[in-house]
């Protein structure tokens, strides 16, 4: 890894937004801080705010209130292009559906995140790209991801997720479209990665099997975080 | 930053959809391209027509029905010249040539003209073969005409209203009881008289039982014309010593018996209105393109919002918005850049086809010259199509993130 992973720290965070009600809160939680190279999953029934908090920490979604600060660094005071760039370099984005392009080939689906920043694409990434796909054993050789079974699918976004090597990875439901075998070879590669390497990975799963592989988890319910146990270890 | 990888995956997802814009911007464009061109080609071929008949004399009348006789050979009735003033101006000596037009025959399709061998020669500007008739049984033809040198024939009465779809033989035409014999071939000069068949005006006033401007055995052709033996002709066409003296000339025969114009004169006339229609049509192409561009518009934008959700993970990975922009814009103008260069193919393509009609039917020669107007009229369809390509990629630019998101 590139850098060290930096520590989450959530403070006052509230998401609102106008119903034809009003006001509706869909995401508060007073305080939450993650220690770097933590290994935690979010839980919690359908529209409980999981994806909300996600894309908050990302820097995806300004908060009606509150700040998400990682390693010190507090996303709502950043320019919107220093925030691409951070996120780009700091957060790993996996996501339930892939959402690869499938006109490109594996390898090509890993190296796009280089296009954002540069005009022609660096040996160097190019290697890292092509590592990255052995490592999670996806045949880069093939024209398109298309002809990829969905296990390796998800491993060709895990791998672009990791290009430029950040030391955070959200995972949004990455085993939810995928069958048992699949879904806990790619359980096992988000653990590698935070245990052996020291990624911080948050992931967002109502996947048991996924759950339970991880050992912290925080749950929310309704947009707010379960006040008897805001953080529970299952181990 | 380099969209292409992303440009290029969109575009191959919707190929299909893609070439049938491309396909309807270069229509949109070849249409414009083809008209510009042709506009100007038809200046171009009926100035450059008109180029040898320097000033034309004639009864008083239309000059452009007149224009259109002679010039352009297209059938009329023009009144005939006062057969004094015929003489007058056939015999006047301040002209280099001063020739009669006589119309009227045809052969195989082909207008038979009588008029002197002086015209003949300084028209064809030398000999593609032979050389020019001496004699009341000999012609010459034009460059397109379907006869060979040394070949004889007899021309038929009354022209044919379409010269190229009329038999060999001529049947419905009533034939003359005079074999006349090819003698020399015009270079060619892209002109209807490429097409015709150019005989002494003798012979011409002769088989329709008139004076032939000489005595009744003489056996001579062209001036000087016995003035008590001319009849009165449909024009005259001189071809003054200079300028001064066509303007003198002009002068003098404008009388209450005849007129004299430069064919310049009537061509001006025409391009003036010609001028506005250009104007009509350029408009009209300029708008169609606009509705193409902007139909077109109309349906990348249909279809990126089905790409909402990849422009919001593209977003979601670190892709700064002006990459977002730039995919967008770049698909547009992917489509209005090929739209257009193959616009002008086509354009060029139609510009041709449309000449060589036109050439096959008029004789004149129109050439369809892709142009600065032309360039520029791509260049403005390519231009539009830069600027209309910010409108979806603005859209897509403001696509909120986290709505695209949760779309899915």
């Amino acid at each position: 890894m590139k850098s060290q992973a930096p520590a989450l720290s959530v403070r006052d965070l509230k998401v609102i937004y106008q119903d034809q009600a009003g006001p509706v809160t869909a995401l508060s939680i007073p305080v939450l801080n993650v220690s770097p190279g933590s290994l935690l999953a979010i839980t919690g029934p359908s529209g409980s705010g999981k994806s909300t908090f996600l894309y908050a920490i990302a820097g995806l979604l300004r908060p009606t209130n509150g700040e998400v600060t990682w390693g010190g660094r507090i996303l709502q005071t950043m320019p919107e292009t220093i925030r691409d760039h951070w996120r780009r370099h700091t957060i790993g984005f996996v996501f339930q559906d892939f959402h690869l392009m499938p006109e490109l080939s594996p390898l090509a689906n890993v190296l796009l995140p280089a296009s954002f920043e540069h005009v022609t694409t660096s040996r160097a990434l190019k290697q890292r790209a092509l590592s990255l796909l052995e490592r999670f054993g996806v045949p880069h050789q093939r024209t398109s991801v298309v002809d990829l079974s969905r296990g390796e699918q998800q491993r060709v976004a895990l791998a672009r997720a990791l290009l430029f090597d950040p030391p955070v990875l959200l995972a949004d439901e990455p085993t939810a479209s995928l069958d048992a075998l699949a879904g806990e070879q790619v359980a096992q590669t988000l653990e590698d990665l935070s245990v052996q390497e020291g990624r911080t990975v948050i992931v967002v799963s109502h996947d048991p099997a996924l759950i339970n592989r991880i050992g912290t988890r925080f749950v929310l319910e309704r947009g707010h975080a379960r006040p008897a146990a805001v953080m529970e270890s299952v181990r | 930053m380099n969209p292409l990888p992303m440009i290029v995956a969109t575009i191959r997802r919707h190929i299909w959809t893609y070439l049938l814009f491309v396909m309807v911007v270069a229509i949109a464009t070849g249409i414009g391209v083809a008209i510009t061109s042709q506009e100007a080609a038809l200046r171009k071929g009926s100035a450059r027509a008109a180029d040898k008949f320097d000033l034309i004399i004639a009864a008083p009348g239309s000059q452009t029905d007149v224009v259109l006789e002679a010039i352009y050979l297209r059938p009329g009735t023009v009144p005939l010249l006062d057969p004094v003033m015929t003489a007058q101006a056939l015999n006047d000596t301040r002209a280099k040539i001063a020739s009669p037009l006589g119309f009227g025959d045809s052969i195989k399709g082909s207008p038979i003209l009588g008029t002197t061998p002086d015209f003949a020669t300084y028209l064809s500007g030398g000999w593609a073969q032979g050389r020019v008739f001496r004699t009341e049984t000999e012609a010459v033809i034009g460059s397109a005409v379907r006869l060979k040198l040394g070949e004889t024939f007899r021309p038929s009465h009354g022209m044919s209203h379409n010269a190229h779809d009329v038999d060999d033989d001529d049947h419905d035409e009533e034939q003359h009881t005079i074999d006349l014999q090819v003698v020399g071939q015009m270079n060619p000069t892209g002109t209807p008289w490429d097409n015709a068949v150019i005989v002494p005006i003798e012979l011409v006033w002769r088989i329709h039982g008139l004076p032939t401007g000489h005595a009744a055995d003489s056996q001579q052709i062209g001036r000087p014309f016995d003035p008590a033996r001319v009849p009165g002709v449909p024009a005259i066409v001189m071809h003054p010593e200079s300028i001064n003296a066509a303007y003198g000339l002009r002068n003098v025969y404008r009388t209450s018996t005849s007129m004299a114009f430069f064919p310049a004169e009537v061509l001006v006339k025409l391009y003036d209105i010609m001028g506005d229609i250009r104007t009509i049509m350029n408009w009209l192409a300029i708008a169609t393109q606009g509705l193409v561009v902007l139909s077109m518009l109309a349906g990348v934008v249909a279809i990126l919002s089905l790409h909402r959700r990849q422009f919001a993970v593209l977003r979601a990975l670190g892709a700064p918005k002006a990459y977002i922009f730039l995919c967008v814009w770049g698909q547009v103008v992917f489509i209005a850049i090929l739209g257009a260069v193959l616009g002008l193919l086509l354009g060029s393509g139609i510009a041709i086809l449309v000449s060589m009609v036109f050439t096959h039917s008029t004789g004149i020669s129109l050439p369809a010259v892709i142009g600065a107007d032309e360039y520029w009229l791509v260049a403005g369809m390519i231009l539009f199509g830069l600027i209309a390509a910010t409108l979806p990629a603005f859209l897509a630019y403001r696509y909120p993130v986290i709505e695209s998101l949760r779309a899915g």
